[in-house]
């Protein structure tokens, strides 16, 4: 018989574990419960068709959303390449580079770095030079923060690639460029896009490096060359006012940016998962 | 064995060096970036620097009208956050793991894990926002009352939950922010609880052992190090954290014992005052405020990335 | 004594047919490891030579030099010479694309690219060669007729070759090596991932195909070499014991240690 002690020891981590479950799932249900019930009240189709008002005034996001996806589309472009490109270098040299193993170490730091660090950083090489803020500086910052998440997303993908299949094109007498780039990257596709999709909901949710950088604009602006209204800095400055209206609103955008973020990355996992079956 | 006569010109060497140069030059950019965010933060610290010298750090000046500036109290605010974060979190993050690894059944490990790993996608300023509207409220009403009454009388402990409850404070930033530095740990802990040989658990069930014997004694000594690097990955997340903690921290510059009192952090009083910032003296502390926020967290990143490099298992997601 | 004896047994088998390969003085190394000592071999043209031995004794080593794949890995050399065709291919400036259009490799593991059957034929052809669309089309239903899978795949060209199942995978990467019509064709284990039936396929195919090619195949199945090839080696820590006819290595081996391994004495 199990002395009484051990018993309870046992029994106490049980519940421990199913306490610590709970709690954790306890606050994701409140978050998510208390954004789609705020959220959904100042949800109104007016939300995309108006422009951020002033204060006490009513209307929409139109030009918060505009600006967050030509910024967020902007940093795709710009940090995509640059990330499968270094990604590729970590995977196919990894092996017997020093430089390889540096940049890896330095890429995961860099990954969980203080975004806001970051925004400074832009706003020294960006926004002071240029003198005014703007919507590039702000699509710059976004690409540093994705840059890591592609380098690392990109170089799993491809170490999956067993190495029979690189020995069996070098075999076959093909230069090693064109293995990577025809034979390599496609087996490892599915990877790469999931890394990249997986970055585009995380720089879609920063706040702090667009603070300093593409900062805001009350007004519609589609230029890249000055301030760009974006979602993220837009809930931050309503929801730190004092109006009810700009409250509402900040709520409405906090809804539509979860509704985006978590349903990208649930589909991602979703399809991740049904693609390794 | 001479080539056949209608052979591809041989352009393949020249290509591979470029492909090389032009995927070695991206790897270089990346430690181009982290490079020059320091010495960025560098440079733009320095008058700060220069004209506080090493008091910089021990001062808990901040007057903007007088100029004087001094890093302590944010120091502090972010240690203490940070580390009551952990507190929290590396409990719950080993119980979670614990759980999905041995105690769910296995349709439910799923679901579940990625309801934990959903806690990390949601954006920080969604985090903010429910703690200064829902969550603060809620601590001011139902939990500090209870603190300060209970507690607030005891040797000791007690100068740590006095205060009017205000709900905005260290403990309400403090427990948003272990909230969000769950999944990363819980990510790390699972990935090595299910490395651990079945040879040695099953060894140990065969000689009877309960559950929690088992965690204790074979699951967290064989997982210490990769277990240590989470707490390390959790606490470089902590330190950065900004959205969540400018909302409910309070902005105040007030050094009092209380976890119940508003405070700062780095990131949060550069979040709050950087725009404002209207002297070149200002904007240099807040500056070097973020290169001393660097300095820290690169050193307790590199001390994580060591540890779970040891066990060979880096952080399980790319978040 | 015994060593002299067996050398001379080793040179006494004479070539019937010009050798294709010849190796000659052949080390090779895994870092500081030795693999493979002074290693004196001749491959005849157009028929099957089988390298035979118990695991860890060279065999695919010796494969992997005369393709060398092994220069992919940075601490691993080989130190000697191949010679092809009167050329020393291991000279480090001999084109190693001309060499390995020559010498073709199939891997123990089937391992098709993940594209269409089409593509994976044509992968390396269409970088060697500039073909019109028609060309192509045909050298592309010449080499899957050569490798047996024609008939098998002739609707299904362009669907991925990942749906293929195992031994009509090891098929097409026959195919995408014969595509570009080397000489040479190497098999490291060709058939030991597959089941009978497809083992039996390929060895049918192996048996037609040494009438164009040279072929050198590795394998640990002693009634597999015994029934497909025409000589065979048998090598054993790194260093080659015997080699001669087929029929004799396996029905009056010269050497005690080719006795022992093929009456199972050792693995």
């Amino acid at each position: 018989m199990m002395p009484l002690r051990r018993k309870l020891a046992d029994g106490a981590a049980l519940l421990f574990a199913l306490a610590a479950t709970a709690f954790g799932l306890i606050w994701l249900v409140w978050i998510l419960w208390t954004t789609m019930a705020e959220g959904a009240a100042a949800l109104t189709p007016s939300l995309f068709t108006q422009m951020t008002p002033p204060p006490g005034g009513s209307g929409g996001l139109l030009n918060a959303f505009y600006g967050s996806a030509v910024m967020v589309l902007v940093a795709l472009v710009l940090g995509t390449p640059v990330g499968i490109a270094a990604g590729t270098y970590l995977a196919e040299h990894g092996r017997h580079s020093r430089l390889a193993a540096i940049v890896g170490f330095i890429n995961d730091i860099l990954l969980s770095a203080p975004s806001i660090v970051i925004g400074l950083f832009v706003y020294e090489l960006a926004v002071r030079p240029a003198g005014h803020f703007s919507g590039f500086a702000g699509a710059i910052a976004l690409a540093i923060i994705l840059l890591p998440i592609v380098v690392r997303t990109t170089d799993e993908a491809l170490r999956l690639v067993p190495n029979q299949m690189r020995e069996a094109a070098f075999a076959l007498g093909v230069p090693a460029w064109r293995i990577t780039s025809r034979i390599i990257y496609k087996a490892g596709l599915s990877g790469i896009v999931t890394g990249v999709l997986l970055g585009l909901a995380r720089i879609a949710g920063e706040t702090a490096p667009l603070l300093f950088t593409a900062l805001n604009n009350q007004f519609w602006s589609a230029s890249l060359a000055q301030p760009l209204a974006n979602v993220p800095v837009v809930i931050f400055q309503y929801a730190m006012s004092p109006y009810d209206q700009w409250h509402a609103l900040a709520w409405a955008g906090a809804l539509v940016l979860t509704a985006f973020v978590l349903g990208l990355n649930l589909m991602v996992r979703f399809f991740a998962r049904r693609g390794n079956r | 064995m001479s080539p056949p006569p209608h052979l591809a010109p041989s352009s393949g060497a020249a290509a591979d060096r470029l492909f090389r140069l032009v995927t070695a030059g991206a790897a270089w950019l990346v430690l181009i970036v982290l490079g020059g965010a320091a010495v960025s933060m560098a440079w733009g610290g320095r008058l700060a620097f220069e004209t506080f010298g090493w008091r910089f750090i021990a001062s808990r000046d901040w007057d903007p009208v007088s100029g004087k500036f001094g890093a302590l109290i944010p120091i502090y605010g972010t240690l203490a956050t940070s580390i009551i974060a952990l507190l929290i979190a590396v409990p719950v993050s080993i119980g979670i793991a614990l759980f999905l690894t041995d105690i769910a059944p296995r349709w439910l490990r799923a679901p579940i894990g990625m309801a934990i790993e959903l806690l990390a996608a949601i954006p920080s300023i969604i985090y903010g926002m429910w703690g200064l509207f829902v969550f603060a409220p809620f601590m001011a009403a139902h939990v500090e009352p209870w603190l300060t009454g209970k507690l607030g009388g005891l040797p000791v402990i007690g100068p740590l939950f006095t205060g009017p409850p205000i709900g905005i404070g260290l403990l309400t930033a403090s427990v948003v922010l272990g909230i969000m530095i769950i999944p990363f740990i819980t990510a790390v802990a699972r990935d090595v609880f299910n490395a651990v040989p079945s040879s040695l658990k099953e060894a140990a069930v065969a000689l009877g052992s309960t559950r929690w014997e088992i965690l204790s004694r074979v699951t967290l000594p064989y997982t210490r190090s990769a277990i240590i690097g989470a707490i390390f990955l959790g606490l470089g997340r902590a330190l950065g954290e900004t959205m969540a903690v400018t909302f409910v921290l309070g902005n105040a510059h007030d050094l009092s014992p209380s976890l119940l009192m508003p405070s700062n952090s780095i990131a949060a009083a550069i979040a709050n005052e950087f725009t404002e910032a209207d002297t070149e003296l200002y904007r240099s502390s807040l500056i070097a405020l973020a290169f001393l926020l660097f300095v820290v967290t690169f050193l307790v990143l590199c001390a994580a990335k060591l540890m779970l490099m040891r066990v060979g298992r880096t952080h399980g997601r790319s978040q | 004594m015994i060593e002299l004896l067996e050398r001379r047994v080793k040179e006494a088998t004479p070539l019937a047919l010009p050798a294709k390969i010849h190796v000659r003085d052949l080390d090779f190394f895994y870092g500081k490891a030795q693999a493979l000592k002074k290693v004196e071999l001749a491959v005849p043209a157009n028929s099957v030579t089988a390298i035979i031995g118990p695991s860890g004794c060279g065999k695919s080593t010796l494969l992997r030099t005369i393709n060398r794949i092994y220069e992919l890995y940075p601490d691993q050399r080989a130190e000697g010479e191949v010679v092809i065709d009167g050329h020393n291919v291991l000279d480090p400036r001999y084109s190693l694309s001309a060499l390995r259009r020559c010498v073709g490799m199939v891997f123990q593991k089937p391992t098709p690219f993940a594209t269409s059957i089409r593509k994976n034929v044509a992968f390396a052809l269409s970088y060697y060669e500039r073909l019109p669309k028609g060309e192509l089309a045909d050298r592309i239903e010449d080499a899957l007729r050569h490798a047996a899978l024609w008939d098998e795949v002739k609707d299904k060209l362009d669907s991925s070759a990942l749906a293929l199942s195992g031994g009509q995978q090891q098929r097409l990467c026959i195919a995408r090596t014969l595509a570009v019509r080397p000489e040479i064709i190497l098999l490291d284990e060709p058939t030991s991932a597959l089941d009978p039936i497809s083992t039996a396929k390929i060895e049918e195919l192996i048996h037609e195909l040494r009438q164009h090619f040279t072929i050198v195949i590795v394998t640990h199945n002693m009634q597999q070499a015994a029934r497909v090839s025409q000589r065979t080696a048998f090598f054993h820590l790194g260093e080659l014991i015997e080699v001669g006819e087929t029929s004799q290595i396996f029905t009056n081996p010269h050497v005690q240690r080719t006795q022992d391994y093929i009456t199972g004495r050792y693995g």
